[in-house]
């Protein structure tokens, strides 16, 4: 594989990636990956409410794929597992940056999470913020893992509208990714 | 009642509560696995401290600088709780600090302020 390897880093670094990383992804990744872009975004001078918003559409995302990822790694015998997910931070042709991730989730959940990807899509920042507000005092959904306030809190911290797709893998799972531009 | 004392972490902040002052504080990052976990025996502290201590009078120093979504929610519930106690009658006040630079943060406690009726909350600049 390993003439591949330079293809690879090639096609990445022409895409304006800074960051990729496909693998297990646990709290503690988390918090390397997302001390590392804060580093780098300090170092570029990003500015700091710029740089706060990437950072906490990366750590969203990150804390999504850790939820809900369908591929996982058991790490012991009381039946922990670590979530499996892609995780890519980079910059477009105009200087943006982007936080993007995948992960495989259960097919059953791809229309969900649609109507949900959608619904927050729709909205200008002051709806939501409403609705931010809102869902905040409601509590999460019985299919939440946390508050259940992740995608509204990346579609109020994103320019432009969430990019996702989602394509199904089998019967069973699908393969879910999303981009979000700062 | 013994003081209630959190080491921080990476993603999760100092606490400290003060049985005998009303002092509380929460300081630093916020963005832990689960957030139930991590906060749960602070809302099990403040629940006896309400009861047993017949606390009245709070204040609660506040000064984050990221808190992801869950956290967000655990604040407001947190706001909530307090704002249900100063409505009959206990003398609460949270102090909501934020560096001049971080805009983000300023925003944040603007928004926790609008959703609160009886607690005083005051949003506190901290410069240099």
């Amino acid at each position: 594989m390993t003439p591949k390897m330079y293809d690879c880093y090639e096609s990445l670094m022409g895409d304006g990636i800074i960051l990729y990383f496909n693998g297990p992804v646990s709290q503690g990744v988390v918090e390397g990956v997302a001390d590392l872009m804060r580093q780098r975004l300090r170092n570029e001078e990003a500015g700091m409410k710029l740089s706060h918003r990437i950072f906490a559409i990366l750590v969203e995302q990150m804390q999504n794929i850790v939820r809900y990822s369908k591929e996982r790694e058991p790490v012991d015998v009381d039946g922990e597992s670590i979530a499996n997910g892609q995780v890519i931070v980079g910059r477009e042709d105009d200087g943006r940056y982007f936080v993007a991730c995948g992960n495989r989730i259960a097919a059953a959940d791809g229309d969900r999470l649609s109507e949900k990807l959608n619904r927050v899509s729709s909205m200008n920042k002051e709806e939501l913020k409403r609705y931010y507000k809102d869902c905040r005092r409601r509590g999460p959904d019985p299919d939440s893992k946390g508050a259940g306030l992740g995608f509204i809190e990346m579609a109020r911290k994103a320019e432009g509208p969430l990019d996702y797709h989602i394509r199904p893998v089998d019967g069973e799972t699908a393969f879910f990714s999303m981009k979000v531009v700062a | 009642m013994t003081k209630f004392s959190v080491q921080p972490t990476k993603s999760s902040p100092r606490i400290e509560f003060d049985p005998k002052s009303g002092v509380l504080e929460i300081r630093g990052e916020s963005y832990p696995e689960n957030c139930s976990t991590f906060y749960g025996p602070m809302f099990d502290w403040l629940n006896r401290y309400f009861t047993e201590a017949d606390a009245k009078r709070v204040e609660l120093n506040m000064e984050m600088i990221y808190f992801n979504s869950s956290t967000s929610k655990t604040f407001m519930d947190l706001f909530d709780m307090l704002d249900d106690h100063a409505g009959r009658g206990k003398a609460i006040e949270v102090n909501w600090r934020y560096h001049e630079d971080n805009e983000t943060a300023q925003e944040c406690g603007e928004e926790f302020m609008e959703d609160v009726q009886n607690v005083r909350f005051n949003l506190v600049e901290i410069t240099g």
